[in-house]
């Protein structure tokens, strides 16, 4: 047996050659059936989604090919658009900050202070239910957050408040904690990974060498670390940014998010002008992990736990 | 355990921040189980009394059995396609020797990433108009089970490309040596080792499926999915029964990912390559 296979690397056929080239394929024969349904029922309806947009909808609600910009500057020139995706913004990175603060001490309690078998009691718990039906945990926060909720009730009965609080229901706070709840998981499971994979006698040399803990901490630790804190904001700000059932469930009529602004278009039919907001969120994905696709590791979070 | 001054400080208010975040993390699960058997007509604190009976209600609710059978219908569908065609890609995007194989992990985690909205409005267009000139497109399950299999493919493949990592591949060449054909191997050495990743990312395409809303939203024609009929009573006002359902659901999808989970870790260092 020759090195190369030690290593698990067989022979490339050389490229170029006939025999090669036919190898090749018949090795990428078993991808075809899964690239055909991306390429058809994923590509392909985004870059007729990308057409559409530049179209507009005629009185029989079909969009016609009638190329134009409009769809683009309305989103522009009308202030709701604008300020509705920049309140989607904040919203996602309040999410994400929050969800970072709270997942990044809390990995560090897992890794530092558990023994193995709490460390994968605690991210089962933690991972399970976020497997569980979506639409079910949203509800879930209805039995606490709505008007008669467990919230309401319990500071009512203590006599903290005499009426039913809105501000949790019906509002962007309630949203707030709603998606919180929702995405923490995410972070948790991407800021785990690294953290796990992280030598820490390595802090305790820096600090023998005379760092003081704030410095061992920026300058081993986080930059250890950094793509799994990316890969955390990455797996929270991003679904955010498509999120329409927690405001709808959850939130009033002050709290849509932008997505929930295309959901209307939708409603009406009207596809070229929806299109077009729907595209401006996939840029804005599409830029995102472009400009971080280097440290950004989908695996962490999809096969752990 | 680290040496600090602190030490003792650090180590409580960590427990405490994990121990609250744990609590907030189920608190919403915990009301729901509570409510679902709540005797009230409107559910809430205090708690008058408890009864089983909106699970004998849900029992005798065919609607919801509907729902549930097509949710079930479609499931089986998505993840049969789904651990199959996912299984068949993740080999040559483990073993190399094709071209653009970074492409083509690149494309098999879009649709994990993209927010399903944008997934289910892509579709929603592309039946209702894209494909307007060519062929007339009923929404319906068809159209649900397209959208599922988008974003259930990535899922296996990653799943099980990540296994086929680490797997051993003398093992393969061995069988080779003493005279077994690819498929003889395949069948005999390769499927039985990386089955309990299969088995896993089907188990995950099977909860990941019924418990879809977001895409199956856009997509769903006239019938039903167990998700769809529940948003449609949330939307119409919350009833005790809805409760009942959905503690259902949960527990049968906790039950079925720990299983999941279970799988992929408990065979992990069978596979692990040795040094």
């Amino acid at each position: 047996m020759t090195v190369e296979s030690e290593a698990g690397v067989p022979a490339a056929p050389t490229a170029g050659s006939s025999t090669g080239r036919l190898q090749r394929f018949g090795r990428a024969l078993p991808a075809l059936p899964g690239l055909a349904v991306l390429v058809f029922l994923f590509l392909v309806p985004m870059a007729i989604m990308f057409v559409f947009s530049f179209w507009k909808t005629n009185n029989d609600f079909v969009a016609v090919p009638d190329w134009n910009l409009g769809n683009y500057a309305r989103f522009f020139v009308e202030g709701t658009y604008l300020r509705t995706f920049i309140k989607t913004l904040i919203m996602a990175a309040l999410v994400t900050t929050t969800a970072l603060a709270i997942g990044l001490p809390f990995a560090y309690f897992l890794v530092r202070y558990t023994g193995k078998l709490t460390q994968r009691v605690i991210l089962l718990a933690v991972i399970v239910p976020f497997w569980t039906s979506y639409l079910v945990r949203v509800y879930a926060w209805q039995a606490i957050l709505g008007e008669h909720g467990a919230l309401n009730q319990i500071l009512q009965a203590i006599g903290v408040i005499k009426v039913p609080l809105d501000i949790f229901n019906y509002d962007d706070p309630g949203v707030f904690v709603v998606l919180t709840y929702i995405y923490f998981p995410f972070a948790l499971l991407a800021l785990y990974a690294s953290l796990e994979k992280f030598d820490f006698t390595q802090l305790n040399a820096a600090q023998d060498l005379g760092a003081r803990p704030d410095q061992a901490f920026r300058h081993i630790l986080l930059p250890q670390i950094r793509a799994g804190i990316i890969t955390a904001c990455i797996f929270v700000f991003i679904p955010i940014l498509g999120e329409f059932l927690t405001p709808t469930l959850v939130g009033g009529a002050q709290s849509s998010l932008i997505a929930n602004l295309v959901l209307n278009f939708l409603r009406n039919d009207q596809f070229a002008e929806g299109a077009a907001l729907a595209i401006i969120i996939a840029a804005f994905v599409t830029a995102i992990m472009i400009v971080f696709r280097k440290s950004f590791r989908v695996e962490d979070v999809v096969t752990s736990g | 355990m680290p040496v600090s001054r602190f030490a003792r400080q650090t180590r409580w208010s960590l427990i405490v921040l994990t121990g609250a975040m744990l609590v907030f993390l189920y608190l919403p699960i915990a009301f729901l189980i509570l409510f679902s058997f709540e005797d009230a007509a409107t559910p809430g604190l205090p708690i008058t009394g408890l009864t089983i009976h909106w699970y004998q209600v849900l029992a005798s609710d065919s609607a919801i059995q509907n729902a549930l059978l097509t949710s079930i219908e479609v499931a089986v569908v998505v993840t049969i396609i789904a651990s199959i065609v996912g299984t068949m890609v993740a080999f040559p995007l483990v073993r190399g020797g094709v071209r653009g194989a970074g492409v083509l992990r690149l494309l098999f985690t879009l649709p994990i990433m993209i927010p399903g909205f944008l997934i289910g409005i892509g579709l929603l267009i592309f039946f209702r108009q894209g494909l307007h000139p060519l062929v007339d497109v009923q929404l319906g399950l068809y159209t649900v089970v397209a959208g599922h299999l988008v974003f259930t493919i990535p899922f296996v493949v990653l799943i099980v490309a990540s296994r086929l990592q680490g797997f051993d591949r003398r093992l393969e060449w061995a069988s080779a040596d003493l005279g077994a054909s690819p498929m003889r191997t395949l069948r005999h050495i390769v499927l039985p080792l990386i089955a309990p990743a299969i088995l896993a990312g089907a188990l995950l395409c099977v909860t990941l499926s019924i418990d879809e809303f977001v895409i199956t939203f856009f997509l769903i024609g006239p019938q039903q999915t167990l998700p769809l009929y529940i948003y449609t009573q949330i939307k119409f006002g919350v009833t005790p029964e809805v409760n009942a359902i959905a503690t259902v659901i949960l527990l049968v999808s906790l039950l079925t990912v720990a299983l999941g989970s279970l799988l992929l870790t408990g065979r992990r260092r069978l596979l692990r390559r040795p040094r």
